[in-house]
């Protein structure tokens, strides 16, 4: 079940979704893997119904998951979401890299930290 | 659909709702927001057909409600004082909503008393406020009208009762379908259940509108600029609305009407050093939009 802490702020229908997709993407949620019916998410984190199929439609537009009639939502596989990761990736990096270099870090040093790392993996 | 067009109600001298016009779409939760004496409970009980109103119209799927019989057996609606029903018990309430509602399932109200197994036939009056609540929503669930309103829904519930009734009324609106129109104070509240809200004020309608296009259209900017700005240096940026600018040695922060990006443009062309954009919660943004309308509260 989501384990989601509603707070004031950023509308709930844009955190459910980051939390659901974040999940899908790290591989938490797995490829085929049924998401909670509706009614139970909605019960469970006493949100509007309606909120939680928004996002699961979203969810669906953006390519995580597929739906079976009558059955539910579906992870889908990496390779069909690819876009969105990289989308995703391209962001949190270039907000990585703006914060770095206004701390002070060159682009030379940028370089090195990515090599360092490469070589790790 | 539910259409309040230019309504207006007095009670002697005094006007509690002034040329007000809303609509509420079918199969939505709607939050009625305002403080005290705005106007909320009376906007209520015109909807349920209790008032009728000196001026405007009320219909719902085009049909006025006022001495409609067919359309107020559409309806439910759960005062915010439970006064009515005190000299009975749960059971003689239970039959009494039977009568009157054609739609009244046995089966719903019985799997709702399950949950909070509430004494059949204690006087309502010995019941604690909460209990007494809680008591009118089931029946009113039970009754499985189209409409559903609730005046003050969670006043008087403890967290536990209050999640209790969440559960119920989102069980109703998947399997029913039914529209929950809902008056509040609690603002955290609404801002959780609610997916259209509406703020009134003495009588008028400040705003209605989808909650997420309220909050995606307002935000909190955190931002430093080279030297101070004041609103009119924003004059230029027509896509976005400055509403408040608060600038602390080098640091800034704003209030502003408009996109993400719009803003995150006009930002730029001011050569902001940095802009962290933060959403507001509904409280900041009612009070905001008090502001926007004329009305002084106290922003700190």
């Amino acid at each position: 079940m989501f384990a989601i802490h509603i707070s004031g702020g950023t509308p709930i229908s844009e955190q459910l979704f980051t939390h659901v997709s974040e999940l899908i993407i790290s591989g938490a949620l797995k490829e085929n893997e049924k998401l909670p019916a509706v009614r139970e998410v909605a019960k469970e984190l006493a949100i509007n119904p309606n909120t939680v199929q928004k996002v699961y439609q979203l969810l669906e537009q953006k390519g995580f998951t597929y739906s079976l009639p009558g059955k539910g939502s579906y992870v889908k596989g990496r390779a069909d979401y690819q876009d969105e990761l990289r989308q995703s990736a391209t962001w949190d990096f270039t907000a990585a890299v703006t914060k770095a270099l206004k701390k002070g870090l060159n682009t030379e040093d940028l370089i090195n930290i990515i090599k360092k790392i490469g070589e790790k993996e | 659909m539910i259409k309040i067009q230019n309504v207006t109600k007095k009670f002697g001298t005094q006007k509690a709702l002034d040329d007000l016009t809303l609509e509420i779409e079918k199969g939505c939760a709607y939050g009625l927001l305002g403080s005290n004496g705005a106007g909320k409970s009376t906007l209520l009980r015109l909807l349920s057909g209790i008032y009728i109103q000196e001026g405007g119209s009320i219909t719902i799927d085009d049909q006025p409600i006022y001495d409609n019989p067919q359309l107020k057996e559409k309806i439910f609606f759960v005062s915010d004082d439970t006064a009515q029903f005190t000299g009975m018990t749960l059971l003689q309430m239970k039959n009494f909503v039977k009568t009157f509602y054609k739609t009244y399932n046995e089966e719903v109200f019985n799997s709702l008393w399950e949950i909070l197994k509430l004494p059949m036939d204690k006087k309502l009056s010995d019941f604690s406020k909460g209990m007494r609540r809680q008591a009118v929503v089931i029946c009113g669930l039970s009754a499985c009208t189209e409409y559903l309103l609730l005046d003050e829904a969670f006043d008087g519930l403890d967290p536990a009762m209050r999640y209790a009734v969440k559960q119920m009324l989102i069980d109703a609106i998947i399997d029913r379908g039914v529209t929950v129109i809902i008056s509040s104070h609690n603002l955290k509240e609404i801002e959780e259940f609610c997916d259209t809200v509406g703020l009134i004020h003495e009588g008028k309608v400040i705003f209605s509108r989808e909650l997420d296009s309220v909050k995606g259209n307002i935000h909190k900017v955190q931002t430093s600029f080279e030297k101070e700005l004041g609103i009119e240096d924003f004059a230029d940026c027509k896509d976005i609305e400055i509403l408040s600018i608060k600038t602390s040695g080098s640091v800034s922060a704003l209030v502003i009407k408009g996109s993400n990006e719009d803003i995150e443009k006009a930002m730029e062309s001011k050569n902001a050093r940095f802009c962290d954009i933060i959403p507001l919660s509904l409280e900041e943004i009612f009070i905001y939009e008090m502001k926007g309308a004329g009305y002084d509260y106290e922003i700190n």
